[in-house]
Formats: C-alpha cells, sequence, structure tokens
C-alpha cells in the first residue's frame, strides 16, 4: 500500500533540514544466504526484474538444522560445522518484496539440504550519501 | 520472528553455538567483523611507541528466532559470551517480516 509521494523539503521536517529530497514509501530489507556457486544466477534472476537497486554481497559462514557436514578424510570423520555461504542483503520497496524473493528462490533452489535462507527485515530509513536523497528515491 | 543479532569476541564463538545448541536452537550465520565500542579500541604498546588499534576483530552472529525463544537466546549468550572484560560485545534484536527455505518454498515460522 505505500504510496510513492517525494515531500516537498519543509523546514518543519526535521529530516528535510538540508532541503532533501525523501521518498516514504515502505521498505524492507532482503537478506539471503546462498551457496557461493549460486551468486551469478541470483544476481542475473534479481538483476533482470530491474526493482533492486544495486546488492552487498558479505562472505559468511553458518549452518541450519542438518548442523553442517560430516566429511569424511583419510578414514577420519570430521564435522564441518560452519560452512562456507553467501550472504546478500538488498534494500527494495515493500511492494516488490515478493517477487524479488521468488527470483531468488528460483535461482538459488537446487533441492538439496544447504540451499539457505531468505530473511525479510523492516527498513526505516536510506540516505544516498552522495546526494542526501532519503527514503525509498535512495534506493 | 526476530534477528538476534550479537558481536562478541572471536574465541567465544564455539561455545556460544554449543550452548545454544543446547537450548534446541539451530542455525546461525557468522560474519568476521571489526569494530569498537565506548573505548574506542585498545591501546598497545610496542616497542617503547603507543599504539591505538581502533577496530578490534569481532565476529558477528546472526540467528532468526521466533519471538517466544528471544529470551532464552539472549540469556545464552549473554551468560556464555561474558568475561567481565571491556569488550565481551552486544546484542541486538530486530523485527523479522518475513523467512524463506530456499529449498523447499516454506515461508514463515516454518522456514526457521
Amino acid at each position: 500500500m505505500a504510496s510513492t509521494v517525494i515531500d516537498k523539503p519543509s523546514a518543519k521536517d526535521p529530516e528535510s533540514v538540508r532541503g532533501d529530497r525523501h521518498d516514504r514509501s515502505s521498505m524492507k530489507m532482503v537478506s539471503c544466504i546462498i551457496r557461493p556457486e549460486s551468486l551469478d544466477a541470483v544476481k542475473n534472476a534479481v538483476g533482470q526484474l530491474e526493482l533492486v537497486g544495486g546488492m552487498t554481497v558479505s562472505d559468511v559462514r553458518g549452518f541450519g538444522r542438518q548442523k553442517g557436514q560430516v566429511e569424511h578424510y583419510r578414514g577420519g570423520e570430521y564435522l564441518i560445522r560452519f560452512l562456507s555461504k553467501l550472504k546478500i542483503d538488498m534494500a527494495v520497496r515493500e511492494e516488490d518484496v515478493d517477487r524479488v524473493m521468488g527470483a531468488i528462490s528460483k535461482a538459488a533452489h537446487t533441492g538439496k539440504v544447504g540451499d539457505g535462507k531468505v530473511f525479510v527485515v523492516d527498513l526505516h530509513n536510506v540516505v544516498r550519501i552522495r546526494t542526501g536523497e532519503r527514503g525509498a528515491i535512495a534506493l | 520472528m526476530k534477528l538476534v543479532t550479537c558481536i562478541i569476541r572471536p574465541d567465544k564463538l564455539e561455545a556460544v553455538a554449543d550452548a545454544l545448541d543446547k537450548q534446541h536452537i539451530v542455525g546461525m550465520t557468522v560474519t568476521d567483523v571489526r569494530g569498537f565500542g565506548r573505548q574506542k579500541g585498545q591501546v598497545e604498546h610496542y616497542r617503547g611507541g603507543e599504539y591505538t588499534i581502533r577496530f578490534i576483530p569481532k565476529v558477528k552472529i546472526d540467528l532468526v528466532v521466533q519471538d517466544q525463544d528471544v529470551e532464552t537466546a539472549l540469556t545464552t549468550i549473554g551468560k556464555v559470551a561474558r568475561t567481565g572484560n571491556i569488550g565481551d560485545g552486544k546484542i541486538f534484536v530486530l523485527d523479522v517480516g518475513n523467512a524463506m527455505r530456499i529449498r523447499t518454498g516454506e515461508k514463515g515460522t516454518s522456514a526457521l
């Protein structure tokens, strides 16, 4: 239900004291943990939607319900608790969240344990540092 | 659902993971980070010189848990990660609107 209204700068609004544009559409941070080899597929799938301005990728390690995996090496059994994964963070407009989640899940899906998860977290504000723009216009 | 993000000493990671496991809180994402808090890093002495190490290596753990498990997660992490010395870290709790398991497409709390 987010409406895209660009507020006029107002002296009463402390957030636009610099007269910067502020778009108050609701936004969400979509964070996904994926297999490292799925990065290109996810990047392309999300890019094709043309709904996401950018993404931040971090090398992370972690485990889920299976608590890592057992590896066999020279007759010994080793538990690798923390597996290497990638985390991608994308800030999107609320109305685009479902389509972005759909694209991620299609691109990152192998059907095997360890495909990862997608989390959606409230995003209260965004500032583009270069211009001072705030809100969804800064995405 | 809540996102519990904690910044802890790197050497506490295994102990925190074990303790959460005992409480049946499974799954976490770990990131190597660096940062400082109120003390603004620490002063190291080396060959007569004084150096401030501003950004100290830490480990960030992200867990997404159901609302009723937040308190257990906070107390467990707090107990295990505490040494009593400066630099034990912090825990933050954020709202999570939705979650999805990529393998199955399950959404909401059943994806946790």
